[in-house]
């Protein structure tokens, strides 16, 4: 499709299935909640998207705060086109939350407002240090957790996105949902300030478990609105649409 | 009995279709051998390319089998198996480097999964997947969801230029799984009893 008036510049995720269920890519700077329940793929499918972004010279920042990262990369799928050179070369590079926050003073169970903003600013000159295009926060849930009201949870939601977005980085915030969960977020409120909603599940049928994936919505873009299957390879995410006389539901 | 048609002239025909073809290849069951010849041997191994071998009629272990007897190198050989594990049990313990059992022929979505796997991870130049047989998936899928599958499968093999062989017993086959076929598929090859002249 040739590209209109208006038309936003994309952020190709390397995740080829995606890329085509998003007609091309996310629009640049989007914020995009990618939220699911336990094992989904959550983890796997933001690391590609900075892997990809890093072998296309893309700085890229993995915030991990739910897990350690050293073991988090000890954990993870063997990508065949992950070269840990690009870590070594700083175009991947991986920073554990719960470091950041001891350095700031922020290793308490609740964050005022006046702290959210710091993180919020310690979190964007990191990035603009880095020279940041694509970022991931996993999760964005386990902060959330130290923000405890709705209110807080917009506030720092919004103003990462905005920060962000001003950086020209394109980022995923993962979510965690608890299993069954009929909402896109824990909180009810990360879902209505992201640009763009990508939701992961296990869905049973006839006794076998599929993992699925299904955008919700991203702004900027025409997309599929269809749920697709996925596979964990480790030739990267691989999706096909989910055959519709194959679902029992 | 009529002759059936000749493993080489099965080659043949195919060679003559470009790749990202669609084939429905009608045999009888008669020639199952000389089909397996024609298209892994005498087509696809003769051209170095990797064939991606869908099993839904009878195991990959017995498909290998046959291979060795008739003395058909299968080291360019992937096997996506879906009916070792709901007929034998096998575990996906018995998977290997070239063999990926799928639960069951039911999981559609799942076999695109592992065919898509293949050929990304496949080194050589041209691909084929052959799918053995329609008739065996028409067992256990209704025709809608065949139909839905094998526009999904097909052009997405198109677009990876990958040869797409599909399988079809003719004494097994009716006329709406031919028609559903023909939907899909760009050259038929009629491999099944030669037609009296
Ligand atoms: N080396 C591997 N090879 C293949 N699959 C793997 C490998 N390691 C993990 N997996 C699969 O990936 C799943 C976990 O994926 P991932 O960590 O991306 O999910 P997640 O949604 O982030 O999970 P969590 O809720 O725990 O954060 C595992 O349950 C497993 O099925
Ligand atoms: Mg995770």
């Amino acid at each position: 499709m040739a590209a209109r008036t208006g038309e936003r510049d994309r952020c190709v995720t390397g995740v080829e299935g995606l890329d085509t269920i998003l007609y091309g890519g996310i629009p640049r700077t989007n914020t995009v909640l990618l939220t699911g329940s336990c094992g989904t793929g959550k983890t796997s499918l933001a690391l590609e998207f900075l892997i990809h972004g890093a072998m296309k010279g893309e700085n890229s920042l993995f915030i991990s705060v739910t897990e350690n990262s050293e073991k988090l990369l000890a954990n993870i799928i063997p990508y065949k086109f992950f070269d840990k050179g690009l870590i070594k070369s700083g175009r991947l590079v991986f920073i554990d939350l719960p470091i950041m926050y001891e350095r700031l003073g922020l290793n308490k169970s609740e964050l005022s407002m006046e702290e959210i903003d710091l993180l919020v600013s310690s979190l964007t000159s990191l990035a603009e240090e880095l020279g940041t295009r694509r970022l991931v926060i996993d999760s964005v849930t386990s902060v959330c957790y130290k923000l405890k009201t709705s209110e807080k949870i917009r506030d720092f939601i919004l103003k990462i996105s905005k920060s962000l977005s001003d950086l020209d980085c394109t980022s995923i915030l993962v979510g965690e949902l608890p299993a069954g969960s009929e909402s896109y977020s824990s909180f009810g409120v990360e879902e209505a300030i992201a640009d763009g909603i990508i939701i992961m599940a296990n869905m049973e049928r006839r006794g076998d478990l599929l993992r699925t994936l299904q955008v919700i919505k991203m702004r900027g873009t025409m997309h599929s609105r269809a749920r697709y299957v996925l596979d964990l390879t480790p030739m990267g995410v691989l999706l096909v649409p989910l055959l519709k006389g194959g679902s029992t539901a | 009995m009529s002759p059936v048609v000749s493993a080489q002239k099965i080659a043949d025909e195919l060679a003559e279709t470009p790749p990202s073809s669609a084939v429905s290849l009608t045999m009888s069951v008669d020639n199952y051998l000389d089909v397996i010849r024609g298209v892994v041997d005498l087509f696809a191994n003769r051209r170095q390319m990797d064939t991606i071998y869908v099993t839904a009629t009878i195991s990959s272990d017995s498909i290998r089998r046959v291979l060795e007897a008739l003395d058909i190198d299968s080291s360019n050989v992937y096997f996506v198996d879906c009916i070792s594990q709901i007929m034998m049990g096998a575990t996906s313990a018995q998977q290997d480097d070239r063999t990926t059992l799928v639960e069951s022929p039911t999981m559609l979505e799942n076999l695109m999964l592992k065919i898509e796997y293949l050929i990304r991870r496949s080194q050589s130049k041209d691909k084929l997947v052959v799918i053995d047989s329609i008739n065996s998936l028409a067992i256990h899928n209704s025709n809608w969801i065949l139909s839905e599958f094998l526009h999904i499968l097909v052009s997405g093999l198109r677009s990876r230029e990958a040869y797409t062989v599909i399988l079809t017993v003719e004494e097994h086959s009716t006329p709406e799984l031919n028609n559903l076929i023909n939907l899909v598929c760009d050259h038929g090859v009629r491999a099944g009893k030669e037609e009296a002249e």
